[in-house]
């Protein structure tokens, strides 16, 4: 036996690694851009961490996969597999150079924000209403991305942030969410956030 | 906006649809979306050193270095990207049986991406995104259109569709029977 520690994220199947490559490969650019955007230094040090967490998980699914392949044919599969690993491992490197462009001082770079602002206003920011239907319910319950498109990156209570939150997470009164999706799709939540209109519900499908 | 600033945005814009595009050619095991994302990668590529001679051309002409450094790094980051999205394609085009754990992963995910071919006898031909209410209806909202070699990206209600569209949009998956429908000219509005 070598005595190393246990790497993180062992316990975790290969499809939930692979599920959360996925997932923090695409949130983590949004996340990127936001902060250069909204000039955040704390959106910028969870990009950071994310991109830590990110290589952990690249190891761990590659000591996972090794130790599964059994056959020529589970060799084969498995390497494609690996290859879409490190590619989400790469978008991830990816986001982590963009926030490092933080470090260049903010008066030298005034046009970054202002091109990103002007951009297709992919990432948008808005504050959930007290009179918003939406507080106190989670964003799995609602299905805010089905029903308008939008995904909830990362939202800011008080002093804290919360990002890439789970389908759990419940929404709370005053919360500034950071969202990415299309135009229409903002406007429809921000009906929906402001509380001008009521989240719609849906009969049960017999 | 300048020139330049226009250039990084559809990089940007690009890259972006590249990794959506690529995770989902591996969904459906899709060559045709593969291909598209290899093909925009080429664009990539091309716009990428068009960026980088023009910073350099303007820096060594007096103008302020650090906004070009700025600007490499930023197409460079972009660039990174777009071929990490190219070697998610490359898995599909390669041809190699998938690990079923791989579309089990993408499942996990709430939405998915969709492409369509608007047909002539699509009652979307002609009309706009607002017109045929395509969100409202299905919770399909589109991301992106392709009209001969040229993209629209972030399409609002404005947005005119015309026949030929390849039209890419995001949404659930049991929205994505009736946006296919509409634009193949099976479902009317």
């Amino acid at each position: 036996m070598m005595d190393v520690d246990e790497p993180p994220f062992l316990d975790l199947s290969v499809r939930e690694i692979l599920t959360e490559m996925k997932d923090l490969s695409e949130v983590m650019v949004d996340l990127a851009y936001a902060a250069l955007m909204f000039d955040s230094e704390d959106i910028a040090q969870k990009v950071s961490e994310l991109e830590a967490e990110m290589d952990n998980l690249n190891y761990a699914i590659k000591i996972k996969t090794l130790l599964a392949a059994r056959t020529r044919e589970d060799a084969i599969q498995l390497s494609g597999l690996l290859q879409i690993a490190a590619a989400a491992e790469s978008i991830s490197n990816a986001a982590g150079d963009l926030v490092k462009l933080q470090d260049v001082d903010i008066e030298r770079r005034p046009f970054l924000s202002f091109m990103l602002r002007e951009s297709e206003e992919k990432i948008r920011m808005g504050t959930l209403s007290e009179k918003s239907d939406m507080v106190n319910r989670t964003i799995g319950d609602l299905g805010v991305e089905a029903e308008t498109g939008m995904r909830v990156i990362a939202i800011k209570r008080r002093q804290r942030w919360i990002y890439d939150p789970e389908p759990e997470t419940k929404l709370k009164a005053r919360d500034t969410l950071i969202v990415r999706g299309t135009k229409d799709g903002y406007e429809r939540l921000a009906d929906f956030i402001s509380g001008r209109k009521l989240w719609p519900v849906y009969e049960e499908e017999v | 906006m300048q020139e330049l600033e226009k250039m990084l945005l559809e990089l940007k814009d690009t890259s972006e649809l590249m990794i959506d595009l690529a995770y989902s050619s591996l969904l459906y095991n899709n060559h045709d979306i593969a291909e598209e994302v290899v093909f925009l990668e080429g664009m990539m590529d091309e716009l990428g050193d068009e960026i980088q001679e023009m910073v350099i051309n303007q820096s060594s002409q007096g103008g302020d270095v650090m906004k070009s450094l700025v600007v490499l790094r930023l197409q460079m980051a972009m660039e990174e990207i777009a071929d990490a999205a190219a070697s998610i394609a490359d898995v599909v085009l390669r041809g190699i049986p998938q690990h079923p754990v791989v579309q089990m992963s993408l499942r996990d995910a709430d939405v998915v991406i969709s492409r369509a071919t608007v047909a002539s006898s699509s009652d979307m031909a002609g009309k706009t995104l607002g017109d045929v209410k395509l969100s409202s209806i299905s919770g399909m909202f589109a991301i992106a259109i392709k009209r001969g070699k040229k993209y629209i990206f972030g399409p609002d209600r404005s947005t005119r569709m015309e026949a030929g569209d390849i039209i890419m949009a995001r949404g659930p998956e049991d929205g994505e029977e009736y946006f296919v429908a509409l634009a193949d000219g099976t479902e009317k509005l």
